[in-house]
């Protein structure tokens, strides 16, 4: 069995009374590219945190590519390219300086710092002003170029997109889909659903310090499933249309509006509607925004 | 380690070379004045003072060319000096984890106790070098001013290591601090009450008998550099016991930074 790039088992952390992770296995395969997904104070950072040994679980074990992080922690970090959701960097270093320092204590080599820096149009004079300079763009892209050019084995990013004009964000994509062709991991936790749909293979849901679940986008239904808006001239019970594929439905409290996933196709739940007395109908591709609403939204669904 | 090192180093060199500038030219005016200062006036004056007051310029003969170069070293100018720059690069261990820096650099396979390691090993650089800058100040006033000729080199730079020392003591206990407190202001804040408060025991068992048995509690008691400067050498139990306060600090330091977590959430 091939060595997992993250293999957290059990893994649980509190802080006092308040919960980090709770009990949180995830296993994340090398060259995979995956996203974690959850709202503020899920516990992604801290799931991060704990890979990186930088915080200690209460309970639980964590391994990164096979090195177990509390006691080869040294081995583990060497594979590892960090960028950080909240970039502390040194304010009074120039770019390039603050490169050379954090790539001296990589031990890889910095063998792809040109190319990143092309990449995120981080030009030479850019590099030789100081920090405290540097716009949110610029430091976030300091900060992608110090995780990645030493290309690392496992790349763990959280929210690295924050800052960045959306071109070079799908330059950013682009060239990470690449890398992980050639087999570098991407941990991915981000708040742009768009990005993560369009980088990861598969993704990991948190709420309130629990996973939620562990899905390959393909799984999701992402494209294939339908996203359905219907709103009524007045309440109808969710049986009078009910067609082969029509799921997860809910309904607002006036009973007029309803929201429900298809897997079919349309044809059948079309000839229920026009039975009824339909004001508005939207029926769209599933987005990964849609699968995540169906995980975290309200009630179970019907 | 080196990379760590020269980090803090470069981040500090601002305030190193301004330090330095200070503590020198004081320590050499306060040389260069005693050529204008009339002995037997500053005996009355000193007799005059009550008690209380007397203390403050420590237990030498402050008349006397040793007694009054040497009370320069422990005038609030250059404690405050020494005492910003041991300070503000302890402090910054804190300020490092509580910025994010210290997760840039420890998410990298730096282990904390060699993080920890390069900051305390550029802290005594940064010490010896503003030291250094003080006692050159002083062996400067005493080779040109004819009345001080009396005072040797050699006492001049004892009290100067002297200086350090007292500081590393310092230095190694706000490090010890540094590492505990979650807060950059809380590492400033603690570890400058440990330096007045140390002062101050000091102070106290001078002027008020029944303190006077937990004075060797105050590193300041352990420094007394009019009798330095006098004598030509720092007392070896003075000596050792700074540099034992020193040790202790810093080792406790590195014990502690292995056990904590790095940052917040």
């Amino acid at each position: 069995m091939a060595t997992l790039a993250i293999d957290a088992r059990h893994l649980t952390k509190r802080y006092g009374a308040e919960r980090g992770i709770d009990d949180v296995t995830l296993r994340v395969e090398q060259g995979a590219r995956f996203g974690f997904l959850g709202p503020n104070g899920a516990g992604k950072t801290t799931f991060i945190r704990l890979a990186l040994g930088l915080l200690h679980p209460q309970d639980g074990s964590l391994s990164v590519l096979g090195h177990d992080i509390r006691t080869d922690r040294m081995r583990a970090l060497a594979e590892v390219g960090y960028l950080p959701g909240e970039l502390g960097l040194y304010a009074s270093l120039t770019g390039r300086r603050t490169l050379d320092v954090l790539g001296s204590l990589h031990p890889r080599p910095a063998v792809a710092r040109a190319e990143l820096c092309d990449l995120l149009d981080m030009a030479e004079a850019d590099l030789r002003r100081k920090v405290r300079q540097y716009s949110r763009g610029m430091k976030q892209k300091l900060g992608l170029i110090a995780a990645l050019q030493h290309l690392p084995p496992l790349a763990i990013l959280d929210e690295p997109s924050g800052g960045l004009d959306p071109l070079i964000q799908l330059r950013l994509i682009d060239w990470l889909r690449e890398r992980s062709e050639q087999g570098m991991t991407v941990f991915f936790s981000s708040h742009v659903l768009a990005e993560v749909e369009a980088l990861c293979d598969r993704v990991a849901m948190v709420r309130e310090g629990r996973l939620l679940m562990v899905r390959g986008i393909d799984e999701l239904g992402i494209g294939r499933i339908r996203s359905v808006d219907v709103r009524f001239a007045s309440a109808v019970d969710p049986e009078r249309y009910r067609a082969t594929g029509v799921q997860d439905v809910r309904v607002s409290d006036d009973g007029r509006t309803h929201r429900f996933t298809l897997s079919s196709p349309p044809g059948s739940l079309i000839a229920a509607l026009d039975r009824l007395d339909v004001e508005d109908l939207v029926i769209s591709r599933m987005s990964l925004e849609d699968a995540v609403r169906v995980h975290y939204d309200g009630p179970p669904p019907t | 380690m080196r990379v760590i090192i020269g980090l803090t180093l470069l981040r500090a060199r601002g305030r190193i070379i301004a330090l330095s500038l200070g503590f020198a030219v004081f320590i050499m005016l306060v040389g260069l004045s005693y050529a204008s200062v009339d002995q037997n006036a500053i005996r009355t004056l000193i007799e005059q003072l009550p008690p209380a007051l007397r203390a403050l310029a420590g237990a030498s003969d402050l008349a006397s060319p040793a007694g009054y170069l040497g009370a320069a070293f422990l005038h609030p100018v250059p404690l405050t000096i020494l005492g910003v720059l041991v300070i503000s690069i302890t402090s910054s261990v804190t300020r490092d984890r509580e910025s994010g820096a210290a997760d840039l650099l420890l998410s990298r396979p730096l282990p904390p106790h060699r993080w920890l390691a390069g900051q305390t090993i550029a802290l005594a650089i940064a010490l010896g070098i503003v030291g250094t800058a003080g006692m050159l100040g002083g062996i400067l006033a005493r080779s040109v001013v004819a009345d001080l000729g009396s005072v040797s080199t050699r006492g001049v730079a004892a009290a100067g290591l002297g200086a350090m020392l007292l500081f590393a003591a310092i230095a190694g206990v706000s490090l010890f601090i540094a590492v505990i407190v979650p807060r950059g202001a809380q590492a400033v804040g603690w570890a400058s009450g440990f330096v007045v408060a140390s002062y101050a025991l000091n102070y106290l068992a001078q002027v008020w008998t029944p303190v006077d048995v937990v004075a060797p509690l105050s590193v300041f008691h352990h420094f007394e550099p009019g009798g330095i400067v006098a004598a030509g050498a720092l007392p070896w139990s003075s000596a050792l016991t700074l540099l034992g306060v020193a040790v202790g600090g810093v080792a406790a330091a590195h014990v502690a930074i292995d056990r904590r977590e790095i940052g917040g959430t």
